[in-house]
């Protein structure tokens, strides 16, 4: 796993730093600094460069395509997807981190796109719901999600399917058991109720007792 | 045509199964009943619609981006109650990307909700909507407000409604349900529930129970948010996507907002993210969201994209309303009971319908005196609306927990006791079936032995049962069903997928009747141009449309039949299908070869579906249906030490007429045990009594149950009963299957401890102070 895929939406302010934060700000604006700032006080790394407030260059890998677009440092990863690169398979639900909905891999890892700028993910490679397939072909996943009928209204799908391929990622070659497929998908929330087929679905595709 | 045929129907369910005549409609086709051998229907299918969407490609309103399209975002009463005094939009209209902006109310109109429409702009990106409503300027009065429903009740609350209340029913509404009785305060009496003398009935009986049992408000959180896209083609004319329950529903509430010609106004649902009863309509129950996007979209002159967020959704589109039921409920020595009276009061905010269904006077048939007073409590909170099964989860808890607290003053069994009072005859053999499936008595016994151990960690056994009707409409559902030359096969209707298996289940009616392959058929659905249809609420969608699409492929097989004689040189009635064969004497002709000889582009029928005209056995009350049974068991294990309830094992087992797909069916049984269960244990709406506001509208706090949080294990059972309802024998199943949930985990609850945790949802600290562990809070 790549630290990259570990920041989030706060860790991504700490690694601007306050001073690249406020550069943005008038001096008037600027709020007083506070001992106990969790960010600390150090400006941008080396190499780091601050970013806005207009759209800036973002390069990425989207489902093994390169994409080169102009974002927002604000915009989250999920908001680029879906409005400017129109990759609509995945959801919105609360927009919060809360329910899973906008799960995606980034280098192989789920994560809540929603809370993920998307200027994070620059040279990371990311996998939405429309990278599972390859060739017209359905993954043994999505297979096995339709086989369980792991589905209903098909909304918490998407982030449900990534959840849990990223936990075939990183459990490849070991045996599942049901509690794995429950906290891999311990954040994800469906409202039709599908959570025992897909854990079943999920036990069936890793070659496990379903 | 030929004339109103009478036929005879193999009903009934399990071994009682039995002859009954029925007449039916011309042109009508004989019913599937227990002598039909099918071989499509009633088997295991995977959705068809499933690779769409897990690929991401089924396309929901969320994701409807016409060409131009504009960001919508509502500027929402922070008041609970506020006169507002000056309302200034102009300031927004000049904030960057900003195409149009639009007061929702005028000075000297009252708001009666946090949450409530005040003005609302379209701006190119979110953010830029989102800053433009900062720019309007607001003076509200703010003025004295109630939001807690006990408080409501008392003389001298602020008074939430000033002038007539207007009552606002969807078609995800129990037909049947609301009216008024009259109206004092915040108090509106719905029209009681009466049979025989129930004070009479608790002064003759010898062993009673009174009590009083609470429930939450519920919100419905369907994942897709509420959302309305819409583009003017012409001045009267509009295109509307939505995520609806009901395109039909959509298109006329469109259509009178702007004053249009409902076949002007074009709706499209191609797949909606969840609904449960609050989706119907161009608006939501709180917020006048078709007007709102249509309007922008006309002012801006381009399309608008109005989707809520997630606290809109919580705050103004509707919800499960909250109760306080006083039950009083009396039997003879003997366990004979003689009368069950139900007081109930519950706000759906500033809304209607805080009833609590059928479940008291229905299901305990043998008890000769019931009387159910309902009443509405107004709150200065956003309106309730239906909520699968409106009215049920509540009165069924309510009911059944008081049916085992008086069992246990009887030391009779609380399965014994609803067995001794239930006719229904399904229901009985489904109660009798679970008893020995979930290994009820042994169970029961394990449970009272840990309870007089005290052991820290209990087991409890718990059963309820549920009523809904087979509320399948007739005459409102026109299928289009076509053979095109090359073989293939469309069916056309103007549905929506809400995702309980429909598209697949109507694939599989025309695979049966005309016998080809399921994938075979091209099923299109989510479009009003497609054909009259019913809305997606009350468990009618399988039983309204199927048989229009059966009526609708027969037509097809008739004309495909006499072309096949026209080939065969012999009459229609020599030919008989098998394996998609068209014989007739030792000749046959293919599917293939004979669709080649097809006059023109394809032969076509529509078909409609007659009124129900059968209900064996049992019909449910105040109608001609048939009364749909279904009863569930739960075991709870219960920690006195922390106050945690898991839920260990549900077992459903449910009648839906002939099921049409088990494996899509179940999946619906489960999704509902699942619902019913968040609703047991954790999900409620917490308002702020001092500010008047939801202090969880999120995903956070407002609790919906996870995949840890769900029982261990789920088992299905269905009982299926011909009915005779109609031609293809469905009934619904969303409603039932949620029902009895909450009720059977609480009765659970009650065998576990010992005592009755009567307030809902079943959270650590109430079940403390049921054991007397801690002080009891302030009520539900």
């Amino acid at each position: 796993m790549s630290d990259r895929a570990g920041i989030t939406r706060r860790g991504l302010f700490r690694g601007i730093g306050t001073a690249g934060l406020l550069a943005g700000c008038k001096p008037s604006e600027r709020p007083p600094t506070t001992t106990d700032d969790p960010g600390g006080a150090a400006g941008p790394g080396a190499g780091e460069a601050a970013l806005g407030p207009g759209p800036a260059p973002l390069a990425f890998t989207l489902n093994g395509e390169a994409k080169t677009v102009e974002v927002a440092p604000h915009v989250t990863l999920l908001a680029a997807l879906r409005e400017q690169l129109r990759v609509t398979g995945t959801k919105v639900v609360c927009d919060r981190g809360a329910c899973g909905a906008c799960t995606v891999l980034i280098d192989g890892v789920a994560r809540n796109s929603c809370m993920t700028l998307a200027h994070d993910v620059a040279g990371a490679a990311v996998t939405t719901v429309e990278g599972l397939a390859s060739g017209g072909k359905l993954s043994v996943l999505q297979q096995a999600f339709i086989r369980h009928d792991a589905l209903q209204c098909g909304f918490c799908t998407s982030g449900m399917l990534m959840s849990c391929q990223g936990l075939l990622e990183r459990s490849r070659g070991q045996k599942l058991a049901r509690e794995d497929v429950e906290a891999a998908i311990a954040g994800n929330l469906c409202r039709c109720g599908t959570y025992p087929n897909v854990v079943a679905a999920v036990l069936d595709a890793a070659g496990g007792s379903a | 045509m030929p004339d109103d045929q009478r036929v005879t129907l193999k009903v009934g369910f399990a071994e009682q199964l039995r002859d009954i005549e029925v007449q039916l409609p011309a042109g009508e086709p004989k019913p599937w009943d227990a002598r039909s051998e099918l071989k499509v229907v009633g088997k295991p299918h995977p959705r068809v619609e499933a690779p769409l969407k897990v690929s991401g490609a089924a396309k929901y309103t969320h994701d409807i981006v016409p060409p131009n399209a504009l960001w919508a975002a509502v500027l929402r009463s922070p008041h609970p109650c506020a006169v507002v005094e000056s309302i200034d939009v102009a300031p927004a209209q000049s904030q960057p990307g900003v195409s149009a902006v639009l007061a929702l109310v005028k000075p000297g109109e009252r708001v009666i909700f946090a949450g409530q429409d005040i003005a609302a702009v379209a701006a190119k990106t979110p953010e830029q909507a989102e800053a433009a409503l900062r720019a309007i300027a607001v003076g509200y009065k703010t003025e004295p407000f109630v939001v807690d429903t006990a408080a409501a009740m008392q003389d001298g609350a602020p008074l939430v409604h000033r002038g007539k209340v207007t009552e606002r029913s969807t078609e995800g509404d129990e037909p049947g349900a609301g009216g008024s009785a009259g109206q004092r305060g915040n108090v509106r009496t719905s029209p009681s529930m009466k049979k025989g003398d129930a004070k009479k009935g608790l002064r003759m009986a010898k062993v009673s129970h009174e009590a009083t049992y609470t429930t939450q408000v519920h919100t419905h959180s369907a994942l897709e948010t509420h959302s309305i896209v819409v583009q003017w083609d012409g001045p009267k004319q509009a295109t509307v996507w939505c995520s609806t329950q009901g395109i039909f529903s959509v298109r006329d509430e469109f259509a009178e907002v702007f004053e249009l010609k409902p076949a002007d106004v074009h709706v499209h649902t191609d797949f909606l993210g969840g609904g449960f009863g609050a989706k119907f309509g161009a608006s939501a129950p709180g917020s006048r969201m078709g007007f709102i996007a249509g309007e922008l979209a006309r002012k801006a002159g381009a399309p608008v994209r109005l989707l809520l967020d997630r606290k809109e959704e919580h705050l103004c589109t509707g919800n499960r309303p909250d109760s306080r039921q006083h039950v009083k409920i009396g039997a003879s020595a003997d366990g004979k009971l003689t009368a069950i009276h139900v007081v109930a009061h519950g706000s759906a905010g500033i809304g209607t319908g805080a009833g609590v269904g059928r479940n008291a006077f229905g299901i305990y048939s043998r008890c000769p005196n019931v009387l159910v007073e309902s009443h509405d409590v107004f709150t200065h909170a956003g309106p309730g609306t239906a909520m699968r099964a409106p009215g049920h989860p509540q009165g069924a808890f309510a009911l059944e927990l008081a049916i085992d607290e008086l069992a246990k003053k009887l030391k009779i069994d609380p399965l014994d006791l609803r067995l001794s009072h239930d006719e229904h005859p399904v229901r009985r053999h489904q109660f009798e079936l679970g008893r020995k499936q979930f290994g009820w008595d042994a169970g029961r016994k394990q449970a009272a032995a840990l309870r007089d151990k005290q052991a820290r960690v209990r087991r409890g056994f718990g059963v309820a049962a549920s009523i809904w009707g087979d509320f399948g409409r007739g005459k409102a559902v026109v299928a289009t069903v076509s053979v095109l030359r090359d073989g293939s096969v469309e069916v056309k209707n103007g549905l929506q997928d809400i995702g309980g298996g429909i598209t697949t289940v109507v694939a599989q009616v025309v695979a049966e009747v005309l016998q080809r392959p399921v994938e075979a058929v091209r099923v299109r659905l989510g479009d009003s141009e497609l054909g009259p249809s019913v809305g997606s609420g009350g468990s009618v969608t399988t039983a309204s449309v199927t048989p229009a699409v059966r009526a609708a492929a027969e037509g097809v097989k008739t004309q495909l039949t006499a072309l096949a004689a026209k080939q065969l040189g012999r009459k229609p009635e020599e030919v008989t299908w098998s394996e998609g064969q068209a014989r007739a004497g030792s000749k046959s002709i293919a599917w293939a070869e004979l669709c080649k000889k097809i006059e023109g582009e394809a032969v076509v029928a529509t078909g409609t579906r007659p009124e129900t005209y059968g209900a064996y056995p049992v019909k449910f009350m105040g109608g001609n249906s048939y009364q749909i049974a279904g009863v569930q068991f739960a075991e709870v294990r219960v920690d006195t030490w922390t106050g945690v309830v898991g839920v260990e094992r549900v077992l459903a087992v449910h009648d839906c007429g002939k099921v049409m797909n088990p494996l899509t069916a179940r999946s619906q049984v489960q999704g509902g045990v699942i619902l019913g269960t968040s609703y047991a244990l954790t999900e409620q709406r917490v308002m702020d009594r001092v500010r008047g506001v939801m202090l969880n509208p999120n995903l956070e706090t407002y609790k919906i149950a996870g995949a840890r949080d769900v029982p261990r294990e789920i088992d299905v059972v269905f009982t299926p009963v011909d009915t005779g309802a109609n031609n293809t024998g469905a009934i619904g199943i969303g409603e039932p299957s949620t029902i009895p949930t909450a009720a059977a985990i609480a009765c659970a609850v009650h065998d576990a401890l010992g005592v009755a945790v009567r307030d809902l949802p079943l959270t650590p600290d109430r079940v403390l102070a049921a054991l007397g562990a801690v002080p009891t809070r302030g009520g539900g």
